[in-house]
């Protein structure tokens, strides 16, 4: 039991360390540092949402478009970008396994954590900016969004477990995961609801673990504006089973693993 | 203690392997300086990384009883893109050590004052090598893994290492890899000759080093 208390103060210790260095490598000392990591997403989002107002006008299904795109693509780029660092990542840090009380699933799990928290600052803001503009809605439940977007950083986090050691395994897969992250827009319930879909295709849809995530988060944002169709079990299971398969590989490449 | 336990360890290399230690079996107690010989490309670097655990053995295992440095090496355990105190303050910090007593006697230590608030990748070989030491005694292992490193730097470099390592920590343990037979006989009390991922200890230095010196 004392060991298992000291190995986690250890692991605390570590993810703290290495949070701050990465920050410090990414962002600089210099300006305005790691906030830097909620501007692309910001600058991002609010172009997304500008065309959609240009096509579409402000309003559809009876919901602002703005907020809308925002509450789906904000989202969306902790996924693209969480997988997109986690590719290669172990050789890109091999030179800390020098340190052995640094595991490299801490690794995946501290940029993950990074632009969980970046994204999170940049929903926050950009939130409260366009709520003065009368863009954005008040929140009709934060615990609704809360956890959806727990299970929207749970799967992305699972996936990241899986895809970090097998990019290390297979360049062709280091090669398409990023066309990949595109093609999945439209089964990740990123741009639209459940609701709007014929009831069949709805059911094949909420077999993709984003989407529950995603409507839970509208839900809470818009409340009874949308009606969310979710079915927690199944991003749950997804990401319960993702990690335990991404642990093994990252045990696997860990074994083998050349450090200069 | 540190036991080295039929320590076997091959590399991929295209579809067949190539084996490096296959079965390496020995012992570390507290106060040994074992030296470490093998002609190049036997595997005494791989060894030292196994024993400090930066690389994993394919069969197997290293149980340590005792805390064990890093590698001090040429490469390895810095991030170029940060500055000397950066890289300290993350040592201190994984380590759990108080940054401030790091700093102070990284400073006094390394002699490299201004440049330690330039990134690493801009220093010498000999000015990582500096740090790196600095870094592990700040520390306070009780054994310390050294690459060949011992041999770098300037000779007022070289005399603080020896006062700092050899006379001030003679009760730590040590495994030293060096070319440098000279090195190993004086600082050594054992040495272990690798020789076709085979070891073998000696503790006659002396007999070692002429084995080593027939291969």
């Amino acid at each position: 039991m004392g060991s298992l208390r000291e190995g986690w103060r250890i692991q605390v210790r570590v993810i703290a360390a290495l949070m701050i260095r990465e920050l410090t490598t990414r962002f600089g000392r210099e300006n305005i540092g790691f906030l830097w990591v909620m501007v692309e997403p910001l600058m991002f989002g609010g172009f997304v949402a500008l065309m959609w107002v240009a096509m579409k006008g402000p309003q559809e299904h009876g919901i602002s478009v703005v907020a809308f795109v925002i509450s789906g693509y904000l989202p969306l780029t902790l996924f693209r970008h969480a997988i997109s660092k986690s590719i290669s990542i172990f050789t890109v840090n091999s030179a800390l396994m020098y340190h052995r009380q640094i595991k490299i699933v801490d690794f995946i799990f501290v940029r993950f954590l990074i632009e969980y928290i970046g994204v999170m600052m940049a929903y926050l803001f950009v939130g409260v900016a366009l709520y003065f503009f009368g863009l954005f809605p008040m929140p009709w439940s934060i615990g609704y969004m809360l956890w959806g977007w727990f299970l929207y950083g749970l799967f992305t986090l699972s996936v990241c477990f899986v895809l970090a050691p097998l990019s290390e395994m297979s360049e062709i897969l280091e090669k398409i995961i990023p066309v990949t992250t595109y093609l999945i827009i439209p089964f990740s319930g990123t741009f639209n609801m459940t609701s709007w879909l014929p009831p069949e295709v709805r059911d094949v849809m909420l077999w993709s673990p984003p989407v529950t995530a995603m409507e839970l988060m509208r839900y809470g944002l818009f409340g009874d504006k949308v009606t969310p169709y979710y079915d927690e079990k199944v991003p749950l299971v997804f990401a319960m089973v993702c990690t335990v398969i991404g642990l093994a590989l990252c045990r696997k490449v860990r074994r083998t693993l050349v450090v200069e | 203690m540190i036991d080295i336990i039929n320590l076997h360890k091959f590399y991929a290399m295209g579809h067949g392997k190539k084996s490096v230690l296959s079965g390496v079996n020995f012992t570390v107690n507290p106060g040994d300086r074992i030296g470490l010989l093998g002609r190049n490309g036997t595997g005494k670097s791989t060894l030292i990384k196994l024993i400090g655990g930066v690389e994993l053995p394919s069969a197997g295992k290293v149980i340590r009883n005792m805390s064990v440095s890093w590698p001090l090496g040429f490469g390895g355990g810095f991030q170029g893109s940060l500055t000397g105190y950066d890289n300290a303050r993350f040592i201190a910090r994984i380590y759990g050590r108080e940054y401030r007593d790091i700093r102070d006697y990284v400073e006094e230590f390394t002699e490299l004052g201004a440049q330690l608030k330039m990134p690493v990748k801009t220093y010498s070989s000999g000015m990582r090598a500096r740090l790196a030491f600095a870094l592990s005694l700040a520390i306070e292992f009780e054994c310390y893994l050294i690459d060949e490193i011992i041999l770098v730097g300037d000779q007022n470099f070289q005399q603080k290492c020896r006062h700092e390592m050899f006379e001030k920590r003679r009760d730590r343990a040590m495994v030293l890899a060096s070319h440098s037979t000279e090195t190993i006989r004086e600082l050594c009390n054992k040495a272990v000759v690798l020789d076709a991922g085979r070891a073998t200890v000696y503790d006659d230095v002396p007999l070692a080093i002429d084995i080593y010196s027939n291969l």
